[in-house]
């Protein structure tokens, strides 16, 4: 038999059988469908998360007070009785390779300007940070590069604060009182929307001593230093450590490079994906039984066909791989149609809900045809195997 | 026809094709099993938080420093402010009948070291009632003595594992523990296991919140717990707080007040959506079992064809096909249904005898709708065979074959 000929009898019994085949169909294609659909928004949301990371750039060491770290967020960083002050950051400058070093500490207090007032969010920083986070200025100009114990009383607004404060004013000059003290404003920064759970629109920038003084506070909340793309980070942390270790006295800090961060979010983030794609195969399971019953019925049906065949002289081989053939046809079919399916379904999620982000590598799309095939292959064996061991005789005589 | 009969009739067909109805059945099962267990799952990890939540105390109202207009409420949580929760705010908040207990907070990272030993601990600066409002206990001797909150007095208590750590097989009780350049004595250690959410309790030093300031050379607060007497008078008692709050700000509210009942709403609502939305995908397989269902029901009915002339020769209606249809699609699905009913629940116990703490048991409400779900599958999938059935011509039915 040629393998046209087996292609041409394995077509033929699946068009024989329109409404058969297209239910079985349908069964595999809702499997696949499936798992496109939530690998898709497993993949869309690690790709958010991890853009979400990454905008900060990634070559930036965080460096926090306190060495038991639990949960991420060391213990020491509200209160310590060593602190990580400005001097520190000052000293970190001196590392090899380092680009900016911002040191910075946050808190919550009550601003006034413009004759309207509203508490927010106020972030103490070096005059380094847009350039080690790449946050933009909308108008006027970041925090000089005062002598950083001594800077003068400057504040930067957030896009939002901007708007609540001044509306479409300009407040270039103006005045603004946080907690009692006067800021003069000498720039706006460009909207950066939410970043996971901070508002960073909601605030405003202060120089990390007059911030210090404003909370009452010795100690910096973190130090971040972002160094020089393509220069060793171990050799990096290795100087962080020594230096600090030598102004401290012993090692009481912690130092979070932007790398391990993103390593352990990308993990966490594979397991989701995995298992919501386990999730989803349940039904391709399902679909896998339902190609398995509709094919031992086939091979009930067309028993006799069978015995034609063999006394005709078809070895074994060549049944067990018509049947597997049709079976591997029917879930290939099935998982073409779940990917298209699963691909629609995802873009029309993401436009129904725009803030879902989804995502569909091209290889999750091969990798799922990979496994409908694979699917077709296993439940088709059994009914394959069972075909190929009929005795011709016996097969020619039932009815 | 007898309901008997047909049964029988719905039974034969079942009989004769035994292997096609196990698998069927299989397919069914595995839908209901899946639902069931993940069910069991997501009320097994919403029981487990909300258990952790509640273990924090109850009746807890939770005063933070700082009060932020927008969504960002994380600014309020590092507790940096320009006006610091003090002390005699802790204090002044206890003048309302339907406050209980109040325990200060101030919380921070110390080195502690014993004779050659130490290690950097989270330090916890709180008062005597902490203890109850946090329902901890203590292994052995007393836990921080009560008395003004204003009082500082070197004594602290440890977490076991601190214990271990530093004093090895000494006892503790009585020894001088070095937290910076402090000294403490130890004068009990806590028995508790478990998480405070995001600490172990076997891994903090408690000592009285002056000696904590003192130690931090912080007059601030981090937090400030509130239990009230009963539930209802939590609303009563926000109010008194921000009352005397901005009486002692000079009129400003720059508090953030947390009822321990909203956090716990939100992550109950939270855990049900998310098992809601689990067993929604688990039961994306029963249309597929679905689907099956009527693909193995037309197959019988173009099997029967005869049979079904013959019926419709003898006088049965187009109903009666129909119903016997039905029947059959229905038993399958209740058939299927149970097995997975019997899967399910073997699942969830093996599951929770892998992991004896989470109470994975299924909600009733979960089971009982998968069983309908799937019956419902065996309806409305079986409706189009049986109508195919129903609508067969009898004398081309009888002439088949």
């Amino acid at each position: 038999m040629r393998i046209t000929d087996s292609l041409k009898l394995s077509s033929s019994a699946i068009f024989r059988q329109k409404l058969r085949a297209s239910l079985t169909i349908l069964g595999i294609s809702i499997g696949i469908a499936s798992v496109v659909l939530l690998t898709s928004i497993g993949e869309g949301i690690h790709r958010f998360v991890l853009a979400e990371f990454t905008q900060f750039g990634t070559t930036i060491i965080g460096i926090t007070p306190g060495k038991e770290s639990t949960l991420g967020v060391s213990p020491g960083v509200f209160a310590n009785e060593r602190p990580l002050t400005i001097n520190d950051s000052i000293a970190l400058k001196r590392i090899p390779h380092a680009l900016a070093v911002v040191p910075s500490v946050m808190g919550n207090a009550e601003m006034k300007a413009n004759n309207r007032s509203r508490r927010s969010t106020v972030y103490g920083v070096g005059p380094q940070m847009p350039e080690a986070f790449s946050f933009k200025l909308s108008t006027g100009r970041f925090l000089p590069d005062d002598d950083s114990n001594a800077s003068r009383a400057f504040a930067v607004l957030g896009h939002k604060l901007k708007q609540e404060l001044f509306a479409e004013k300009n407040p270039l000059g103006q005045k603004i009182r946080i907690g009692g003290n006067s800021f003069r404003i000498i720039g706006i920064m460009e909207p950066k929307g939410q970043i996971l759970g901070f508002d960073l629109d909601d605030t405003v920038y202060i120089p990390a001593s007059r911030a210090l003084n404003l909370f009452n506070r010795e100690s910096l909340m973190e130090i971040d230093l972002m160094y020089e793309q393509g220069s060793d980070e171990k050799k990096i942390v290795n100087a962080i450590k020594k230096l600090l270790i030598a102004r401290h006295g012993r090692e009481d800090f912690t130092i979070t490079t932007q790398q391990q961060m993103l390593d352990v979010m990308g993990n966490v983030l594979n397991v989701l994906t995995f298992a919501v794609a386990a999730l989803g195969s349940i039904s391709l399971l399902v679909g896998g039984v339902g190609i398995l019953t509709i094919m031992l019925i086939a091979i009930q049906e067309r028993t006799s066909e069978i015995g034609l065949l063999r006394a005709l002289g078809a070895r074994r081989n060549q049944i067990l791989w018509l049947f597997l053939g049709e079976a591997i046809v029917l879930a290939a079919i099935g998982g073409f149609a779940g990917l298209i399916f699963g691909y629609v379904g995802a873009q029309v999620l993401h436009v129904a809900i725009p803030a879902l982000p989804v995502h569909t590598p091209v290889i999750y799309m091969l990798l799922a045809e990979a496994i409908a095939i694979i699917i077709g292959l296993v439940s088709g064996v059994l009914p394959a195997l069972k075909a190929a061991k009929m005795r011709p005789i016996e097969a020619l005589r039932t009815e | 026809m007898s309901i008997s009969d047909l049964l029988r009739f719905s039974f034969a067909a079942i009989i004769r094709h035994r292997l096609r109805t196990a698998l069927v059945l299989i397919a069914i099962a595995i839908g209901v099993a899946s639902i069931i267990i993940l069910t069991g799952l997501g009320e097994g990890a919403r029981r487990f938080v909300l258990g952790e939540f509640s273990s924090l105390g109850t009746n807890l109202l939770i005063v933070l420093p700082g009060k932020s207009e927008t969504g960002g409420a994380m600014s309020v949580f590092s507790g940096a402010t320009t006006r610091d929760l003090t002390l005699q705010d802790a204090s002044s908040l206890k003048r309302h009948p339907q406050v209980r207990r109040i325990a200060p907070i101030v919380f921070g990272a110390a080195e502690a070291s014993w004779q050659q030993r130490s290690r950097e601990a989270p330090i916890i600066g709180s008062s005597s009632e902490m203890l109850s409002i946090r329902h901890w206990s203590l292994a052995q001797g007393r836990f921080l003595p009560p008395g003004e909150l204003t009082q500082a007095s070197a004594v602290c208590v440890i977490g076991k594992k601190i214990a271990e750590e530093l004093f090895a097989q000494t006892n503790p009780v009585g020894k001088n523990l070095r937290i910076g350049d402090r000294r403490f004595r130890v004068i009990g250690v806590l028995a508790s296991s478990g998480r405070t959410i995001d600490l172990d309790v076997q891994n903090i030093i408690i000592i009285p919140a002056v000696s904590a300031q003192n130690l931090f050379n912080t007059p601030a607060l981090f937090r400030i717990l509130v239990e009230t007497r009963t539930r209802d008078s939590q609303e009563k008692v926000k109010k008194f707080i921000i009352n005397t709050m901005k009486s002692r700000h000079q009129g400003e509210e720059d508090i953030t007040i947390i009822s321990q009942d909203a956090l716990l709403g939100t992550f109950d609502k939270i855990l049900t959506a998310l098992t809601l939305t689990i067993s929604g995908i688990a039961a994306i397989s029963l249309t597929v079992a679905g689907i099956l269902i009527m693909n193995i029901m037309l197959i019988t009915v173009s099997q029967r064809t005869t049979e079904i002339g013959l019926l419709k020769a003898l006088g049965a209606s187009r109903y009666q096909i129909q119903i016997i249809f039905m029947t059959d699609a229905v038993l399958l699905a209740i058939a299927g249904a149970t097995l997975g009913l019997f899967l399910g629940q073997g699942g969830n116990l093996f599951i929770h005898q892998l992991f004896p703490a989470l109470d994975n048991s299924a909600p009733t409400w979960s089971v009982v709708s998968a069983f309908l779900v799937a019956i419902c599958t065996g309806l409305i999938f079986g409706a189009m065979p049986a109508r195919r059935a129903a609508n067969l011509n009898p004398v081309q039915a009888l002439v088949h074959h």
